[in-house]
């Protein structure tokens, strides 16, 4: 599903600000696969993420996707292949539009033209997924949600067009506690129910060793560990 | 009363190109000084030419369109700040819209026949530019006296649109050319690329998420924008029967004021996804400079002193939603600080 072979990043290359942000790093994701990447500030992991959303090229290595190289690759290709929701809630979500504005541009990727699009049923299905009861707040502006429920409804956004990975930054580190567990069982029904491959940044090593069944850890741009995780049940999660 | 909303719609349009780039795109674009005035100088430069008015007011929009196309390269492709790209643009525009006119006003013809004269030098057999560099022209006028007579006899064409009675015609006609202009845009901005558009301003890099360029979302809104401000421009110019190269000086805060003033009535209020605000409020700022140049004089207010007014009531407003909203305190900071600090979009 996706590959990086002995990927290396530097940069500013031959300069006195010379920096190595990745080190021939090599790792591979499988359909399914529930990825957790930790590590310290600066340890490369946004350079990682960077790499995966095809938004900076490797300096030496290969990166491939569905067993194709990434090189260059358009904004479109890219966001039909991989869904993402960042730390802060207001990035994976339009605030000035209403949730059912915002499925509408989630349910297309690549460039839109003078149609009128409706909402997916199956945003609405997800939506009620969520018993969040966003589903009867169709109209509502998305700015005036919780931040919970913003991840919850960006989240949605991300998969609604079946990608084939699911990128998450940090997505529950501005969350409280009740509504970080919420969102992380909604990323788990969603790694489960919908196949989707999960590669998930987070600080929080409670959740990366309950949800993730691998881990990856990165310091100073080298991976020091790749290890299975024996993922707790959904009912133990529950009951802590 | 009627000049006044006639005037006042005409540069509400203006005032909906300012909300288009401030408030859907959050791009504080300063091109609309230019572009007003070149959609003034194109158009009645067009129309001197020989070509019908409609067909020049929408020439005028498509310059008015090109560039905030130039203002959006300059902002997306060298990454140079929205406000330095559109400073940029607007002082390039300056020397164009002179360019443009021949001269640095142009009247338009009252007939046809009229236009064969061309431009402001074959009109008065001056330099254009010598008053401006202190050459007065001199004793070369006196031949152009004499071109102003040798016009051609032609077919008698409409040169403008509006006929300038004040009986109500052309408030009409600038009433249903903004009807159209909200319909149009309504539709449009109700459309799945609109609606991208419409989110482009609360999260830009959302839209790259979801597979759509930002470069394509700002360049398509800014040469949206400045088409309307160009349009406005021309509308202006046909209004006024010249067009002048300072016609758009203080454009984008008189724009700006149009825009608050339109919030400030409708409040939580947006009807037509908000766009009808600005152009009450070009009325409303209308009506108040109206008032001003009436009544003004007798505090020692003069006309001149508008700019300065407005700029104030600008600042006054934000002060005052700040003070009276604390808790906008932060996102107001935030505001100023986007429109202050370097954009990494």
């Amino acid at each position: 599903m996706l590959k990086l072979e002995d990927v290396t990043v530097v940069y500013n290359p031959g300069q006195d600000n010379e920096k190595i942000a990745l080190k021939e790093v090599s790792m591979e994701a499988n359909k399914s696969d529930f990825v957790v990447i930790v590590g310290s500030n600066g340890a490369g992991k946004s350079t990682l993420l960077n790499i995966v959303l095809g938004k900076l090229e490797p300096t030496r290595g290969r990166y491939y996707l569905k067993s194709q190289e990434i090189k260059k690759p358009s904004i479109s290709k890219m966001a039909h292949l991989i869904g993402r929701v960042y730390q802060n809630p207001n990035s994976g979500v339009f605030s000035n539009l209403t949730i059912r504005e915002n499925l509408k541009i989630a349910s297309k990727k690549g460039n839109r033209g003078l149609k009128f699009s409706k909402v997916p049923k199956k945003a609405i299905d997800l939506l009620k997924e969520l018993n969040m009861g966003l589903e009867e707040r169709m109209d509502t502006v998305a700015g005036e949600l919780s931040g919970g429920q913003k991840q919850a409804l960006a989240m949605v956004m991300a998969v609604i067009t079946d990608p084939e990975v699911l990128l998450l930054d940090e997505h529950t580190a501005s969350l409280d506690p009740k509504s970080a567990l919420r969102v992380m069982e909604l990323t788990k029904m969603i790694n489960e129910e919908y196949d989707v491959t999960i590669l998930m940044i987070t600080h929080n090593m409670e959740f990366a060793e309950r949800y993730g069944n691998r881990k990856i850890e990165i310091d100073e741009g080298i991976v020091n560990e790749h290890e299975p995780i024996n993922r707790l049940s959904t009912a133990n999660v529950r009951a802590m | 009363m009627i000049a006044i909303l006639e005037q006042g719609l005409i540069i509400g349009i203006t005032g909906l190109g300012v909300f288009i780039t401030f408030r859907i795109l959050d791009m504080p674009d300063l091109t609309v000084e230019g572009s007003f005035g070149l959609g003034g100088a194109s158009t009645v430069a067009l129309i001197v030419a020989g070509l019908g008015p409609i067909a020049a007011i929408l020439l005028g929009m498509l310059f008015g369109a090109l560039s905030g196309l130039v203002t959006g390269l300059i902002h997306r492709k060298l990454k140079v700040h929205v406000l330095l790209a559109g400073i940029l643009v607007m002082t390039m525009l300056y020397s164009v819209n002179i360019r443009v006119m021949n001269a640095p006003n142009l009247p338009i013809p009252r007939t046809s026949e009229s236009t064969k004269l061309g431009s402001y030098e074959s009109i008065t057999g001056e330099d254009p530019l010598a008053g401006i560099l202190g050459d007065s022209g001199g004793d070369e006028a006196a031949p152009a006296q004499e071109k102003r007579t040798e016009t051609t006899p032609s077919k008698e064409r409409r040169l403008n649109i509006f006929s300038n009675n004040r009986d109500g015609s052309d408030l009409i006609l600038i009433l249903g050319i903004i009807a159209v202009l909200l319909g149009i845009l309504f539709v449009f901005l109700k459309t799945d690329l609109g609606t991208v558009i419409r989110g482009f301003g609360s999260n830009k890099q959302g839209v790259e998420a979801f597979g759509m360029s930002m470069d394509f979302i700002s360049l398509l809104g800014l040469a949206i924008a400045n088409s309307l401000v160009a349009l406005s421009g021309g509308l202006f110019s046909m209004y006024g029967g010249f067009a002048d190269v300072t016609m758009g000086q203080g454009m984008i805060v008189t724009g700006l004021a149009m825009v608050m003033v339109g919030e400030i009535l409708f409040g939580r209020f947006k009807p037509v996804f908000g766009l009808v605000a600005p152009v009450v409020g070009g009325i409303v700022y209308q009506g108040i400079l109206a008032l001003v140049m009436r009544y003004g004089y007798k505090v020692g207010f003069r006309a001149s002193d508008m700019k300065l007014m407005t700029s104030l009531f600008i600042i006054s407003v934000i002060a005052f939603s700040l003070l009276n909203n604390p808790n906008k305190k932060r996102k107001f900071k935030g505001k100023v600080k986007s429109l202050c600090s370097n954009s990494k979009t």
